[in-house]
């Protein structure tokens, strides 16, 4: 059965989509503002219009440029279309989720967020892989599965839309804090403290805005920094490295060369957790050595010296 | 044995010669003559849904007979002799019973239920209430016009707000469903009166069989279309039955009222947290009639029930503050079924002008998108689409139970919010907000339980409270020009000062503990619970409107509404 695909943006993850998508047998439209050149059967187009024809439409644009892109998005498609986005950030200091932002900017409802250890080549090269997608719409899911699963991609999916969202979000955040740790020379058994503790601090603030801890737990949360510790090149892993090396923030993502949004998700999840009187202390820590106002030897002893409790 | 009569057979007028609705009498005039086909309609199709499967059909028996069992054990009344024989020999047959007498019984279980549920609508009872209940509260308001009431005796209490004309309009294109916050058990009461003087159809609702025992009460709820639901049978088949009786409703074209909350807000707080079970029964009656290519859309209308003075004010915080987050869901020795205080609660409003404010919110369709004037769907920038594509599957439309569940949850966020914006503040309520936050400025680390106990110990001076009111009433207005919530004419009009004085003289004389009173020139704060009741339907706005100093106590008071 072949579907009508449109795929909002020509980045990597939106290139590696639509080649899933076309080599499965599918009709595929990629829509960006500048003409890009595209492999053999996939349509590219800079009229958002010809998005409109689609059943199916992947977001693939990083989330400082979802409220744009769905601005767009919002002119041409109605009930009938369903929306995954590939998103891995949260938009503004309210903490919003690209689901909260496709709801307010277009009348579609059938939404769902795919995310996990799912990397971009792996994706269109066919590998064997993983992901999870979150979406309240069992039919999205199987939607999915036939748009980009065949053999190689297992596509699981919870009901916990904001769960996926925000563990993706924040596990970003975590990497950068994993690979600084790394770089600075600290032992495995340090780095999985870090990893684990830090999962369990972003999961309790997650839980206040609506997510299940356990999804943090799942291939969107644990899942997806297991694969950037194996190795995956994240850009988050490089800024950390590059921070541990000494630069400051802007200097370390100019050394990146893509933008990470980690450091500002974290900013706005600790400025959250603060007013609701939550204990976040890696994260804490963390932001405070990255804006220069601890060193990195302190950093180390203030963690150390908290009071140890129950897991 | 009368109440008990009356509470499974409510009392019907005789019918001499039937009534044949006119063309341009409302949907539910309809409903007497079409009743035997809507319960049968759903018998049919929750036996339907049984009988397919011999696992499913049994498991649907022994639920019943399981939780029937354990609820008449505990009740020992007349009900518990009558019945319990009947499902303690049902439960050792079912194993043995042949898939035609299972189906059978099935049948019968199924439509004395649904025969239970359903209400009746007799409209000489809908006449008689609609010249009597405004007179009735004139009468108490104002005695001397007990006979010959003041005309506009309700007008002057109740205040409708919102887009009535264009609910009006399309009230004959397809079904209303009336979703409003829910404060107090007058609200159905209430919210009847709002849609008469509004010139908007009656509608069905479920009723709380509780609500059934006093006989007077019974009569009305039960001949002007209430459906009856008795919360204390757990039965599956049951609680299908009342979705499946709310969706043929809607379906049908009856308009028809429900509170998503599911009960009273115990805490005084906007609803957040919506019961999705009836609400789910309109999405996927929409849904069905779709799918059956009926024309007959099915619009949802926000509505909130503002009151300045709440009759179970003061039992129901108390039940929140005892079971915070497990409230106890029936509550029958309130204020609600004790005259004196309905006696006292209506004096007290008299001469308040707006004590009650209703707001018809603008409507929407299943999905969450504003209607324009003609029910089209639109989308955020105004272009018109047609809602049926929410349920078209790959170009044609389809039922499906997960999808209609995704869409109904999405519902309920939708409507949590739109609570939000269209709550209209009233004058008890922002008083109330400014106190309880210096009592909690004042007692810094101090828990909610500890700060209950502070009675007449935390005091403040009238010119800082006028001052705080003033930069809250401020703030509130700069909230309200943004969209985000409404303030009364009152809040609006008031001095600080008149203000203050207004809430006092509501609270006091009303309630049986004091929330606040003037001693010289400082207010004293009375019972920090009833001040927590009144001041929690600011809790989402607490931060909005505090100044920098206030940050800290607001930021306390936000976080009541975190669900943790």
């Amino acid at each position: 059965m072949s579907l009508r695909i449109g795929v909002v943006g020509a980045g990597g993850f939106g290139r590696a989509i639509a080649q899933a998508s076309a080599r499965h047998g599918h009709e595929v439209v990629v829509w960006s503002r500048k003409d890009r050149e595209l492999p053999d059967g996939i349509r590219m187009s800079t009229d958002i219009a010809d998005i409109g024809d689609s059943e199916l439409i992947f977001l693939a644009v990083p989330a400082v440029h979802a409220v744009a892109a769905t601005e767009e998005l919002g002119k041409v498609v109605d009930g009938r279309h369903l929306i995954i986005h590939v998103s891995r950030g949260l938009i503004g200091a309210d903490l919003k989720t690209v689901t909260q932002v496709i709801r307010e900017r277009t009348v579609c409802r059938r939404i769902g967020a795919l995310a996990g250890p799912l990397a971009a080549d792996a994706l269109a090269e066919g590998r064997p892989s993983g992901a999870i997608l979150g979406t309240g719409f069992p039919e999205l899911t199987e939607m999915a599965r036939d748009a980009l699963g065949g053999g190689e991609l297992r596509i699981y999916d919870t009901p916990d839309v904001v769960g996926v969202e925000l563990a993706s979000a924040t596990v970003g955040f975590l990497m950068v804090v994993l690979a600084y740790a790394q770089e600075i020379g600290a032992e495995p058994s340090t780095l999985a403290v870090l990893a684990t503790r830090g999962m369990v601090e972003v999961a309790r603030v997650g839980r206040t805005l609506g997510a299940k801890e356990s999804t943090f737990m799942g291939l969107a949360g644990l899942g997806d920094l297991i694969a950037a510790v194996a190795g995956d090149q994240r850009p988050e892993f490089l800024l950390g490295r590059a921070l541990a090396q000494g630069a400051n923030l802007s200097n370390a993502r100019g050394k990146v060369g893509a933008y990470v949004e980690a450091i500002d998700v974290a900013r706005h999840l600790l400025e959250h957790a603060r007013r609701l009187g939550l204990e976040t202390p890696i994260s804490a820590t963390f932001v405070a050595l990255t804006e220069g106002r601890i060193s990195p030897d302190n950093a180390i002893q203030a963690l150390m010296e908290r009071r140890v409790g129950h897991e | 044995m009368l109440k008990r009569f009356l509470s499974e057979r409510p009392l019907r007028l005789p019918h001499i010669k039937p009534y044949v609705p006119r063309p341009s009498d409302p949907s539910i005039f309809w409903f007497n003559s079409e009743r035997d086909d809507i319960v049968s309609e759903v018998v049919n199709r929750v036996c339907t849904a049984h009988e397919s499967d011999r696992g499913r059909l049994e498991i649907a028996l022994n639920d019943a007979a399981f939780h029937e069992i354990r609820r008449l054990e505990k009740q020992h009344d007349e009900e518990a002799r009558d019945r319990l024989g009947y499902w303690r020999s049902m439960i050792r047959r079912i194993g043995k019973m042949d898939d035609t007498e299972q189906r059978r019984v099935l049948h019968t279980i199924v439509t004395n239920m649904t025969r239970d549920v359903a209400g009746n609508f007799d409209p000489r009872v809908y006449r008689f209430a609609r010249r009597a209940v405004p007179r009735m509260i004139g009468g108490v308001m104002e005695p001397r016009h007990l006979m010959a009431p003041a005309p506009d005796a309700v007008g002057r209490v109740l205040k409708v707000q919102g887009d009535v004309e264009h609910l009006r309009k399309l009230q004959s294109e397809g079904s209303l469903v009336f979703v409003p916050t829910h404060s107090s058990n007058l609200d159905s009461m209430v919210l009847s009166q709002a849609l008469e003087i509004s010139g908007l159809p009656p509608t069905i609702y479920g009723a709380g069989k509780n609500l059934f025992t006093n006989p007077i009460i019974s009569f009305f709820m039960h001949n002007l279309g209430a459906y009856r639901v008795d919360r204390r049978i757990r039965v599956n088949l049951y609680k299908e039955i009342l979705k499946l009786y709310s969706q043929v409703m809607i379906e049908r074209g009856y308009h028809s009222l429900f509170f998503p909350g599911g009960t009273r807000s115990r805490s005084g707080m906007i609803e957040r947290r919506l019961k999705l079970g009836l609400l789910g029964s309109a999405v996927e009656a929409f849904s069905m009639n779709r799918v059956r290519r009926v024309d007959r859309p099915v619009w949802f209308v926000p509505t909130t029930i503002n009151y300045a003075l709440v009759l179970e004010a003061e039992t129901l915080i108390k039940d929140w503050l005892m079971d915070e987050g497990e409230a106890r869901y029936i509550i029958e020795d309130d204020e609600f079924s004790r005259i004196d205080r309905w006696f006292s609660f209506f004096r007290k409003i008299v001469g308040m002008h707006g004590a009650c404010i209703i707001r018809f919110g603008d409507p929407i369709d299943a999905f969450g998108n504003s209607v324009g004037s003609r029910g089209e769907s639109l989308t955020p920038d105004g272009r018109e689409i047609d809602s049926g594509g929410y349920i078209e599957r790959r170009g044609k439309p389809v039922t499906d139970p997960a999808r209609d569940g995704a869409y109904t949850r999405e519902l309920g966020e939708v409507l949590a919010k739109r609570y939000e914006q269209d709550t209209v503040l009233m004058s008890t309520q922002v008083v109330a907000h400014v106190l309880f936050r210096h009592l909690v400025q004042s007692t810094p680390g101090m828990d909610l339980f500890a700060r209950q106990r502070l009675r007449g110990e935390i005091s403040l001076d009238c010119e800082t409270l006028g001052r705080e009111l003033g930069e809250a009433r401020d703030r509130l207005r700069e909230l309200e020009r943004q969209g985000r919530v409404r303030t009364s004419e009152v809040v609006k009009g008031d001095t600080p000062q008149e203000l203050l004085e207004r809430a006092l003289s509501i609270w006091n004389g009303y309630h049986s503990s004091t929330a606040a009173r003037l001693e010289g020139n400082r207010v004293v704060i009375g019972d920090p619970s009833l001040l927590l009741y009144y001041q929690n339907r600011l809790v989402p706005f607490a931060e909005a409107i505090a100044s920098p100093e206030q940050l800290q106590a607001a930021c306390e008071i936000e976080n009541l509404g975190v669900h943790r």
